[in-house]
C-alpha cells in the first residue's frame, strides 16, 4: 500500500501523534473530557489530510477512534461502551474526521493539480517562445526537439513527421530510443480516422502508449487545426494527456511555421535568382549589342573598296576596340558567376604593390587610353597577398573612374601599406558620387541615375571589385574626395617585408 | 543620288559613330553626328536634314521624345535604331511618328535598306494621296475605291479597301497595329488587334497570289503592318 517512502513516513508520523496525545492525557494530564479528547484528535486527523493522501488521514482516524474508546470512553480499557451518548460521540468522531479529511484531501489534490497546471503552462510557454526565436532551417526541427525535451524535463522527446515512404525523427533528450516506424504509422493512421478529442470519454485521439526496450513512450499526434501533421513522443517524466495535446498544437504550429519560413525563403531565393537574371540580360543585352552592331558594320566598311588606307585602319581599330569591350564584357559575366558559385580562392604570393598597379592597368589599357594615369607607390616594398585578386579588383575602380571622369582627366593611383595591410586609392577628378547612390554603389546591377543616363556600363564592376576584394579577405569603399572627384580606397590585409614604420606615410 | 543626301546619325556610342559614319558616307551620303538629343535638336533648327538615324537610347532626352520633337515641326524622315530589344520603345516612337525601325544588332545592309527606302518616300510623298497605286501586278485606284490585279477588279468590303489603301499611301513605312487601328476602328478600338489580324488575313486571300507567303502586305511581328513595293527589299 506504501508506493511512497514519504507515505509511510506520514502514516508513522499521524499515527505516533494519536499515540502521544493519548499518552500525554492519560499519563500526565489525566484528561478524561470526551470533547477534548475527540477535538484534539480531530485536529491531528485534519492536519494529516492536509498533507498527505486520504487513506493515510482514513487510517489514522480510525486508529484515534479505537484509542478514543479504548482509553477515554468509560469504562476505560476495555472496548465496550456503557453510555449509549458516548456511542454518539464516538461516531460523530469517526464522521467528522472522515468527511473533513475527504474534503481536505480534495482541496490539496485541486490545489497539486493547479500547481502542477501552473507548471506545465509555464513550460508550454516557455516552449512557445522558443518556437517563435526559431529560425528558418531544417535545423529548426531538431532545435525544437531539444527544447521540448529541455523545458518538460523529459529523458527522451522526439518529433517524428510522415515522409512519402519514410519518417523523419528528430530526438532529443538524454535517454534516446529508436522508434519504431510500424507503431509510428499505426498511431498516426490513428489520429487520422478519429475525433480530436472524445469530450465524452474524456480521451484524446491518437495518443498511446508504446513500449519500447522496456519504456513506456508516449506518442501525441501533432495537429494543425484537426489534421495531423506528425507525432510527438515523449518519455521520462509523466504528463498530462491534456497538457500533451496541447504541447502537440504548438509543436505542430512551430513545424507548420518552420516549414512556412523554409519555402519563403526558397521562394525568396527564386525570385532572387529571377530578378538576377532580369538584370542580367538587361544590362548585358544593350552591351552586346552595340560593340556587335559596330564589329558587323566596320567589317563591311573594310570590305567595301573605297575606303583609304587610314579610313581602314580606323575600322580595324575599331573592332579590336570593341572586340576587347566584348572580351571583357564576357570576363565580366564569367567572373560574377565564378563569385556566386563561390570558385575564388585567395592565392597569397609576395609581390611588389607597383606590380598589382601594372597589371591592373594592363588589364583595362583600352578604356584607359583617354586619361591620364597617376601612379604613386610608397613605400613599394614586396607585400603578401593574391596579386591576381588585387589586380582585378583594381582594375575594375580603374575602369569605373575612366567611365565617370571626363577624358584627358588625371586619375590618381596612391598605394600605401598600413598596419591593416596594403591600401590602395584610386581618385578621379570626375563629377564625384551622389550621396543617394552612395550606399547602393557595390549592389550588383546597381547603376546611378547619372550611370543610368550613359549607355555603356553593366553595374556589375564594383560588386565584382567587392566579391574578389572579400575573397582575400579585403574591403573596398567609396567616397567623395577633397577636391569633388570619386574616390575609392582598397584595403587587403597583407604581411609587408620591411615593417610599415607608421601608417599612411 | 544627286544631290547627295545628308542624314543625321544621332548616337551617343562613339563605336556606333565611327562605324556607321563611314558607312553612309561609303554609300553616297553626306553624314552629320550628334551625341545627344539635344545637339540633334539644334542641328535640325540649323538645318533640316534628308533623313534622321535615331537611336533611342540617347544619355540626355528619350529617343521617343527627340521623335515627338522634331515631328512637330518637320516630316523628315527617321529611322530609328532601338538597341533595348523592348519592342515597346520602336511602338512608341512609330506612333510619335517615326518612319521605320533597325533593331541592334543590325547588318549594314539593313540599315541602308530602310534608308534608302525612307528617302524615297518622302521624295514621292505627295504623289500617293490620290489617283493610282502599282505595286507589283496590283493597281489601286483610290479615286473609284477599286483594286486590280492583272487588271481583273478585286472586290474588297469598305473596311478591306479602307486598311488596304492606308498602307499603299504609306507604302514600305511600318504602320503600328495601333496607329492602323485607331485610323479604321477609331481611338477606342486601339487595344483590339484580333480585328485587325482577321481583316488583314481576309484581304491577304483577295490580294496575295499566295496568301501564306505574302509579298505585299507584311507583318511586322509585334509592331505592326508594312505594305511593301517589292523592290524595296531587293537593295541594288
Amino acid at each position: 500500500m506504501a508506493r511512497d517512502p514519504s507515505d509511510a513516513a506520514r502514516l508513522g508520523a499521524g499515527l505516533g501523534a494519536v499515540a502521544i496525545v493519548t499518552f500525554v492525557y492519560v499519563q500526565w494530564l489525566h484528561v478524561s473530557n470526551a470533547a477534548i479528547v475527540s477535538t484534539t484528535f480531530l485536529m491531528v486527523v485534519l492536519v494529516l489530510a492536509a498533507t498527505s493522501r486520504l487513506w493515510i488521514a482514513v487510517v489514522t482516524s480510525a486508529v484515534a477512534m479505537l484509542c478514543f474508546n479504548f482509553f477515554f470512553l468509560p469504562p476505560v480499557g476495555t472496548w465496550t461502551i456503557a453510555d449509549p451518548q458516548n456511542w454518539m460521540a464516538l461516531f460523530a468522531f469517526l464522521a467528522v474526521s472522515l468527511v473533513a479529511s475527504n474534503l481536505s484531501a480534495v482541496a490539496r489534490v485541486r490545489t497539486q493539480e493547479a500547481v502542477g497546471r501552473r507548471d506545465e503552462l509555464a513550460r508550454l510557454f516557455d516552449l512557445s517562445r522558443d518556437v517563435l526565436v526559431m529560425t528558418d532551417s531544417r535545423e529548426a526541427i531538431a532545435i525544437l526537439a531539444r527544447s521540448i525535451a529541455r523545458r518538460f524535463d523529459l529523458e527522451f522527446a522526439a518529433i517524428a513527421l510522415p515522409r512519402s515512404s519514410d519518417w523523419d525523427v528528430f530526438e532529443a533528450g538524454p535517454q534516446r530510443t529508436d522508434l519504431d516506424t510500424r507503431q509510428l504509422a499505426s498511431a498516426f493512421a490513428a489520429a487520422q480516422t478519429s475525433l480530436e478529442f472524445d469530450a465524452y470519454a474524456r480521451t484524446y485521439a491518437g495518443h498511446r502508449t508504446v513500449t519500447i526496450e522496456g519504456r513506456a513512450i508516449r506518442l501525441v499526434p501533432l495537429r494543425v487545426g484537426t489534421k495531423p501533421i506528425g507525432l510527438l513522443a515523449a518519455a521520462g517524466r509523466p504528463i498530462e494527456a491534456g497538457t500533451l495535446d496541447a504541447l502537440g498544437g504548438v509543436v505542430a504550429i512551430a513545424i507548420e511555421r518552420a516549414q512556412f519560413l523554409e519555402e519563403r525563403k526558397a521562394g525568396e531565393l527564386t525570385r532572387q535568382s529571377e530578378q538576377l537574371k532580369t538584370a542580367l540580360l538587361a544590362s548585358v543585352g544593350h552591351d552586346l549589342r552595340t560593340p556587335l552592331t559596330a564589329i558587323r558594320v566596320a567589317a563591311t566598311n573594310i570590305q567595301a573598296s573605297s575606303l583609304t588606307a587610314d579610313d581602314r585602319l580606323d575600322q580595324s581599330n575599331l573592332i579590336l576596340a570593341e572586340v576587347e569591350r566584348l572580351t571583357r564584357l564576357f570576363q565580366n559575366i564569367l567572373e560574377m558567376a565564378r563569385l556566386d558559385a563561390g570558385g575564388i580562392a585567395a592565392e597569397s604570393r609576395w609581390t611588389h604593390p607597383s606590380e598589382i598597379v601594372a597589371a591592373a592597368r594592363g588589364q583595362v589599357e583600352q578604356t584607359l587610353r583617354q586619361h591620364n594615369v597617376s601612379v604613386t607607390v610608397d613605400p613599394d616594398v614586396p607585400v603578401q597577398l593574391d596579386p591576381r585578386l588585387t589586380a582585378a579588383a583594381l582594375a575594375h575602380l580603374l575602369e569605373n573612374a575612366a567611365e565617370y571622369a571626363p577624358s584627358g582627366s588625371t586619375i590618381d593611383v596612391h598605394g600605401r601599406i598600413t598596419e591593416e595591410g596594403l591600401v590602395i586609392q584610386v581618385r578621379d577628378h570626375g563629377p564625384g558620387i551622389a550621396s543617394a547612390d552612395l550606399p547602393h554603389l557595390f549592389e550588383r546591377f546597381y547603376r546611378g541615375d547619372a550611370a543610368r543616363a550613359r549607355a555603356s556600363g553593366t553595374g556589375m564592376g564594383l560588386w565584382i571589385a567587392r566579391g574578389l576584394l572579400a575573397a582575400e579577405q579585403g574591403r573596398v569603399w567609396a567616397e567623395n574626395g577633397p577636391d569633388g572627384g570619386a574616390q575609392f580606397t582598397i584595403v587587403v590585409p597583407a604581411a609587408a617585408k620591411e615593417p610599415a614604420a607608421s601608417p599612411g606615410i | 543620288m544627286t544631290p547627295r543626301s545628308r542624314i543625321l546619325l544621332v548616337d551617343d556610342e562613339v563605336a556606333i559613330q565611327r562605324a556607321v559614319g563611314p558607312l553612309l558616307r561609303s554609300r553616297g551620303y553626306d553624314v552629320e553626328i550628334a551625341g545627344t538629343g539635344a545637339d540633334a535638336l539644334k542641328m535640325i533648327a540649323n538645318e533640316t536634314p534628308d533623313l534622321i538615324v535615331l537611336d533611342l537610347g540617347l544619355p540626355d532626352l528619350e529617343g521617343t521624345e527627340v521623335c515627338r520633337r522634331v515631328r512637330a515641326r518637320s516630316k523628315v524622315p527617321i529611322v530609328v535604331l532601338s538597341a533595348r530589344g523592348a519592342e515597346a520603345d520602336k511602338v512608341d516612337a512609330l506612333d510619335l511618328g517615326a518612319d521605320d525601325y533597325v533593331t541592334k544588332p543590325f547588318g549594314p545592309e539593313e540599315l541602308l535598306a530602310r534608308i534608302r527606302v525612307a528617302l524615297r518616300r518622302a521624295a514621292s510623298e505627295d504623289q500617293t494621296t490620290s489617283g493610282h497605286f502599282r505595286a507589283g501586278d496590283l493597281t489601286i485606284d483610290y479615286d473609284r475605291r477599286r483594286v486590280l490585279r492583272h487588271e481583273a477588279e478585286i472586290r474588297l468590303t469598305p473596311k478591306e479597301f479602307e486598311l488596304l489603301s492606308l498602307l499603299a499611301h504609306n507604302h514600305d513605312r511600318v504602320l503600328t497595329h495601333r496607329s492602323i487601328l485607331k485610323a479604321i476602328w477609331g481611338p477606342n478600338a486601339v487595344e483590339q488587334t484580333e480585328h485587325l489580324w482577321t481583316l488583314v488575313a481576309q484581304l491577304r486571300k483577295k490580294i496575295e497570289p499566295d496568301p501564306a507567303n505574302p509579298q505585299y502586305l507584311m507583318s511586322e511581328p509585334w509592331v505592326g503592318y508594312r505594305f511593301a513595293t517589292g523592290d524595296s527589299d531587293n537593295p541594288t
